[in-house]
């Protein structure tokens, strides 16, 4: 049985950013609607069942009536078993964390998230290797995608049942390491680490660009929202590379380069750049003592005295499924056409690309009657399994 | 009040504001003495932080000539107009029409003046809630709904009343921003606040505060609270106290030391318990007042 985790956070969405910039409102009832888009690509992948974590404040009702109003082409599809964690709430980030746990107890083959940079975050510092599809609910984030919840799962499916596999598809993000004074506090954060002589954590969210002195970044983007966009503008940094970068922040008249970066939706901001650093792999960063807030993935969450001292060290992140090239993948390897595709030799006519000559290199169809293999569902993708791949065992 | 009210010398209900302090506090540190608030039944914590003399509140709340009201309202109606603070109100979905109104009247007047209103969970589900941010969306006033989410419409979990959305969220469906802070906070309440008043007083028009927040005692005192439970409120008080964690994180930063804040507290005690004292040695209203106050000539 191929099971995979659903954690859909409620709160996202919802922070003080829809007064103070122009973020976007995403509404509990759409992620509920997201997860019964997910769990039809899911389905058809032939994912035996969903692990979700609860969800209140109108996700789980949503998600219910998608579930029990499908009528006409929609009942027909096939959907994965749903399994809601039998936990007990304490509605913050704790829950996800619990969530995720519970989720690798039952070897999930992976992980869809529906949340911001925030909710990725404390996924990720328990999911240890097990697959995340990082979905976005909202304009404000840099490390998940927004992108349609169906295909995202029929991409997840693919690489959890194991009928796709090989390289590229699954990708290693970054991840900072960040202590304070040592190890009495630490955290991670996958997008950005940065420190703002604003004193308290408040309602969290953070777009006072003036009073950030230090950011590290992951990756470094110029069309992201936020410090990526910052460090992009300066020497862009793709998720890819090795390396993180490190920027000295400065009052734009005191800087000797200024950028004009998104840093928040709607909020176009000056910034002042006094010194951008490579982070290596490792490299253990340590930012000036000053009494403020400390920043992880554009949310103050540290409060820090002038004596406290902050360590950050980029380190292996999760991995994460590359949605695009798992469909590429598919696409090239016929992965996706129907058991009722008439073949060319059958003498009609049938479709050929030039991905479509063969297998991309490092991706492995899962055996040599690839790709018209019958017997599958009758409304899925193929049932078929990559050898190499042996997906685990839903406890 | 909780213990006062065992006396029997309280007429009326109190409901009480304990847990939810860090509201009242983080928004009126923003008004000016000409904006106006209009409270819930759970009002003594809304009058205090909106300027309210502590003494007549209490002479109020005890039914004495000395009231804010000259005692004829009680805990449920404390108002002052001088203050800005247009009442309690013992009608639950009360104050969001008449934040509308204080809305309209800074716009028509070009005040740069605020309206706040305060409505619970319970009140949340009222018409009057939902037609205020109709209308206040449609008109643009400068107007803030606060909603101190406290998980009960007086004995009805948030659970069986609401529609399992975020209250904050209904704020989408009247086409204002609409945002949730830890209502245990006060510098999430503090900053979010903030934001939505200087929205208001700018032009920006209405938006909605949801503050997510416990109260300590029960929808009146003398509930029995065998809707919650057991422990559930003494966790709290552990765990989620405002100004335990006020307290915690201002002293560790070094912005104040334990020692003020001991005699603030010193001083507060000192405050209430004057007041509950005189409160209770106040006349009682005589029969001549009792038309007084009550019709007003135009």
């Amino acid at each position: 049985m191929v099971c995979v985790g659903v954690v859909a956070n409620p709160a996202s969405g919802r922070d003080v950013r829809r007064l103070v910039t122009g973020a976007s409102v995403f509404d509990n009832a759409e992620k509920g609607a997201m997860v019964h888009r997910l769990m039809a690509g899911l389905g058809a992948t032939g994912v035996d069942r969903v692990v979700m974590m609860p969800a209140g404040s109108g996700v789980s009702q949503s998600l219910h009536r998608h579930l029990s109003g499908r009528t006409g082409h929609l009942a027909a599809q096939r959907l994965p078993e749903l399994e809601v964690l039998d936990m007990a709430l304490c509605e913050d980030a704790r829950d996800s964390a619990a969530a995720v746990r519970a989720m690798a107890e039952r070897q999930v083959a992976a992980i869809v998230v529906l949340g911001g940079d925030g909710t990725h975050r404390v996924v990720a510092a328990h999911c240890g290797d097990i697959p995340l599809c990082a979905l976005s609910t909202g304009t404000n984030n840099a490390f998940p995608e927004l992108r349609e919840a169906t295909v995202a799962g029929m991409a997840t499916g693919l690489v959890a049942t194991g009928r796709l596999g090989g390289d590229g598809l699954v990708r290693r993000a970054k991840r900072f390491r960040v202590g304070v004074n040592g190890d009495a506090v630490v955290d991670s954060a996958l997008v950005d680490v940065a420190v703002t002589a604003e004193r308290w954590v408040g309602s969290r969210a953070l777009w006072r660009v003036e009073a950030i002195s230090e950011a590290l970044v992951t990756f470094a983007s110029p069309s992201a929202v936020g410090l990526s966009a910052v460090a992009g503008a300066v020497d862009p940094v793709p998720r890819t590379a090795p390396f993180g970068l490190h920027l000295s922040l400065a009052p734009p008249e005191r800087a000797p380069r200024v950028v004009a970066v998104a840093i928040a939706p709607g909020l176009v901001t000056e910034v002042g750049v006094l010194e951008a650093r490579r982070v290596d792999p490792g490299q253990v960063v340590a930012l000036a003592a000053r009494a403020g807030c400390l920043s992880l993935d554009g949310e103050r969450e540290v409060e820090l005295g002038p004596a406290d001292h902050v360590t950050v060290r980029l380190v292996p992140g999760p991995l994460v499924i590359d949605v695009d090239a798992v469909m590429a993948g598919a696409s090239r390897l016929e992965m996706l056409d129907q058991a009722t595709t008439r073949r060319a030799d059958d003498g009609n006519h049938r479709p050929t690309g030039p991905g479509q000559q063969g297998a991309a290199p490092g991706l492995v169809p899962h055996d040599a009657d690839h790709p018209r293999v019958r017997g599958a569902g009758a409304q899925g993708v193929h049932h078929r399994r990559d050898p190499r791949v042996r997906p685990p065992v839903c406890g | 009040m909780h213990k006062e009210f065992t006396t029997g010398e309280i007429p009326g209900f109190v409901h009480l504001y304990a847990g939810e302090e860090a509201i009242a506090t983080g928004v009126c540190a923003h008004l000016r003495p000409d904006d106006y608030i209009a409270s819930t039944h759970r009002g003594h914590g809304h009058a205090i932080a909106k300027g309210c003399d502590v003494y007549g509140m209490m002479a109020e709340i005890y039914g004495k000539r000395d009231g804010l009201c000259r005692g004829k309202g009680g805990s449920m109606h404390i108002a002052d107009m001088d203050k800005g603070m247009l009442g309690a109100n013992g009608i639950v979905g009360g104050g969001p029409p008449m934040n509308c109104g204080v809305g309209l009247s800074a716009m028509v007047r070009g005040t740069d003046q605020v309206g706040v209103s305060f409505t619970g969970d319970g009140g949340s589900n009222q018409g009057t809630f939902l037609e205020s941010l109709n209308l206040a969306s449609v008109w643009h006033l400068p107007c803030i709904f606060v909603v101190e989410n406290n998980g009960y419409a007086e004995s009805t979990s948030d659970r069986f009343h609401a529609s399992g959305v975020d209250i904050a969220k209904r704020a989408d469906g009247f086409g204002m921003p609409g945002v949730v802070v830890d209502g245990h906070d006060f510098f999430a309440v503090y900053e979010a606040a903030g934001a939505a008043i200087d929205r208001a007083r700018g032009g920006g028009g209405p938006s909605l505060l949801e503050c997510k927040v416990n109260r300590y005692y029960g929808h009146f005192e003398g509930d029995q609270q065998t809707y919650r439970a057991p422990g559930e409120v003494d966790e709290l008080r552990r765990t989620r106290d405002c100004l335990d964690a006020f307290a915690g994180r201002v002293t560790a930063a070094g912005e104040v030391t334990a020692e003020d804040l001991r005699r603030v507290d010193d001083e507060v005690v000192a405050l209430i318990d004057d007041a509950v004292a005189r409160a209770k040695a106040a006349p009682e209203p005589d029969p001549a007042d009792l038309l007084t106050d009550v019709y007003v000539r135009y």
